[in-house]
């Protein structure tokens, strides 16, 4: 980066770079690990992309990191095509899985290696070192070899090397999957004040709903080399478009029925002896006696007293329940509806929960999500 | 290893057996080398250095001595630069035909040296090369690749291909990536190759005996010439010498690596 463009337009160095992939396909052979994938990330996003292993996300990434050639279409950085540019000429920052630190080199020559690489000054270098291990808080480890450090701290010096050049973009190959849960959540939260204070464009790859949630602007859901979805965390999570995505981005209950009434606001639908009232989706409208598809959160399931009543309502007993500490999670057995998962908080729980206690469920016309089955599903 | 079956006496005598097999005939020559008697024979009456004095007053054993060193030197150089970079390319490329490259890289450790001698011979008198200084370095610089090829090719085994994406991704071009990141993590590799060729030409007799004459007279030369001609005990001085040296080499190798697992 020019320092002279960075210093006369001071917001620039907060601005990041926009990238779009311009329908990206990658094939190997015959299988195609990447199909038709176009997606655009706004200047200092957090786009997270998200999918099963296999989804074809970590082979996105290698694409946009120029390690990987497409088959087709092309990939852009502020309008300008990178797409036949060598990794070394992107100028892109990246954190792999594993973090791939120099083990011949201490933490602070791995941070600088980008800086030699450039022929930086050595005092400027140091300068910039020193500023860069100071943002991740590891400072007093600039002598260390990487092997004498814990893994959370080679992630942030690995974050540090990316960060070290201001590069066009940070890309993230599931940065925080070799870490134990509890330091998992931390680093996310680190990640994601990092992001806020360097104001850069950060493309992440992973398979943690979790994490994609807690970090990202914007989610790209992957399935099978496609993109599935993509939108904001709360979007996604409340309005999923199809079965896979309200699968694989939290849990839900899937309910089936056929359509039986339908009103300006809403339909009713039919499963078994159950009528169910569903306020409309953003999808397309269904047809009188079509088949329909709901997503129902299981925290958004009320367990009914004997004088409630609610939109929504059926009956049936536990089947299995399991102690979560903050919550319950019950399977309930219905008769029309199939089993349905509940999650309930556990402090002040209206029941204790018991094998083969009867409840009743209820939940509001606006609870559930109508969506799609997958394409290629029974 | 730990958790392994207890080695039984039979197993562990059968060992001891074995290693003194393989160290007896090299430690006679000690104290043949330490003999008071005018010819190869074990000391009769004491213990003389008359023989590692007169090694060091020739100055015919001292021209071979060098003479050896800078040969065994300059092919070492030769192929450590040749054997490495054969080693990277195969790795970089990794397909079906540097699998190929490879094993043709290690025929000279297959091929009877007296048929790679008789080939060479051939080959040098034309191009002028018999008896010269640069025609023994080079073939023994040739024949010294397998060693670089096979260690270094075992060290970037090793070697995370993660770290060569990293070093790319932060604008690193292929020099400075090959002499920042590959070549220190497979710098012990290349250290064993390069002892391990320079022990080669250091101790190579055959080719020497084909492509050599009065110019080039290398320490072997000098021992196999002596046990024809006469039967001077200082050879077994020699013979001790090139013993510790070689030890004090395999011992280094052993250093690198040890280093290089801790």
């Amino acid at each position: 980066m020019s320092e002279a463009t960075a210093l006369s337009r001071p917001e620039a160095r907060s601005a990041g770079h926009a990238l779009e992939l311009r329908g990206l396909s990658k094939r190997y052979g015959s299988f195609t690990a990447v199909e038709n994938v176009s997606l655009r990330v706004e200047s200092g996003e957090f786009l997270t992309l998200l999918g099963p292993s296999g989804s074809g996300k970590t082979t996105i990434l290698m694409m946009i990191a120029g390690f990987t050639t497409p088959s087709e279409g092309g990939i852009l950085l502020d309008g300008q095509d990178i797409t036949g540019l060598p990794p070394e000429k992107r100028d892109f920052g990246m954190v792999f899985q594993g973090y791939a630190l120099f083990p011949h080199m201490s933490v602070a020559e791995n941070v600088a290696f980008p800086l030699r690489v450039r022929a930086m000054g050595k005092a400027e270098r140091e300068a910039k070192v020193r500023a860069a291990l100071d943002l991740v808080q590891l400072d007093r480890f600039a002598e260390r070899k990487p092997s004498q450090l814990s893994g959370g701290q080679q992630q942030r010096v690995a974050l540090a090397r990316a960060l070290v050049f201001d590069p066009a973009l940070l890309l993230l190959d599931e940065p925080l999957s070799a870490l134990d849960k509890k330091l998992r959540a931390e680093l996310q939260e680190e990640l994601k004040a990092l992001h806020r204070r360097v104001g850069r464009t950060f493309v992440n790859v992973t398979h943690d709903q979790e994490e994609a949630l807690s970090l990202s602007d914007h989610i790209a859901i992957l399935n099978h080399g496609k993109l599935v979805q993509m939108g904001g965390p709360t979007a996604l999570y409340e309005a999923p478009r199809t079965r896979f995505v309200a699968d694989f981005l939290g849990k839900s209950n899937f309910l089936q029925g056929t359509v039986r009434e339908l009103a300006p606001g809403g339909m009713a639908l039919q499963a078994g002896g159950t009528r169910l009232v569903q306020a409309a989706g953003a999808g397309p409208r269904p047809a009188i006696g079509a088949p329909a598809l709901l997503s129902l959160r299981p925290e958004k399931i009320a367990l009914l007293g004997e004088s409630d009543a609610a939109e929504n309502m059926v009956s049936g007993e536990i089947a299995a329940w399991a102690y979560l500490g903050a919550g319950f999670s019950l399977a309930v057995r219905t008769a029309d509806l199939g089993e349905i998962r509940v999650a309930l908080p556990a402090w002040k729980a209206p029941i204790a929960p018991a094998e083969g206690l009867p409840v009743r469920l209820g939940w509001s016309a606006d609870a559930a999500v109508p969506v799609l089955e997958d394409e290629g599903a029974a | 290893m730990n958790g392994g079956y207890p080695a039984g006496p039979f197993a562990k005598g059968l060992a001891w057996v074995t290693v003194l097999y393989l160290i007896l005939p090299i430690t006679i020559v000690i104290p043949v080398s330490l003999t008071d008697q005018r010819y190869l024979s074990l000391p009769q009456e004491g213990l003389s250095l008359q023989h590692y004095v007169n090694l060091f007053g020739s100055e015919a054993w001292l021209g071979a001595i060098w003479q050896s060193f800078w040969i065994a030197l300059a092919s070492t150089a030769l192929a450590v630069v040749a054997g490495t970079l054969c080693a990277i390319g195969c790795w970089r490329l990794s397909r079906r035909s540097t699998e190929l490259v490879r094993a043709m890289m290690l025929l000279p450790l297959i091929i009877p040296s007296i048929v790679y001698a008789i080939g060479l011979y051939r080959y040098f008198g034309k191009l002028d090369l018999l008896d010269r200084f640069l025609g023994v370095t080079l073939a023994h610089g040739v024949t010294g690749i397998p060693y670089v090829v096979i260690t270094v090719s075992t060290a970037l085994a090793a070697f995370d291909p993660r770290l060569e994406q990293a070093a790319r991704g932060m604008g690193a071009s292929l020099s400075q990536t090959l002499r920042w990141v590959i070549l220190p993590r497979i710098m012990p590799g290349i250290a064993s190759g390069a002892i391990f060729a320079f022990i080669h030409s250091w101790d190579e007799l055959v080719m020497v005996l084909f492509i050599a004459s009065r110019e080039v007279f290398t320490l072997p030369r000098k021992i196999w010439d002596g046990i024809n001609e006469n039967l001077d005990p200082t050879m077994a001085a020699v013979a001790v010498l090139l013993i510790v040296f070689t030890v004090a080499l395999l011992a280094l190798d052993g250093a690198l690596r040890a280093r290089r697992n801790g």
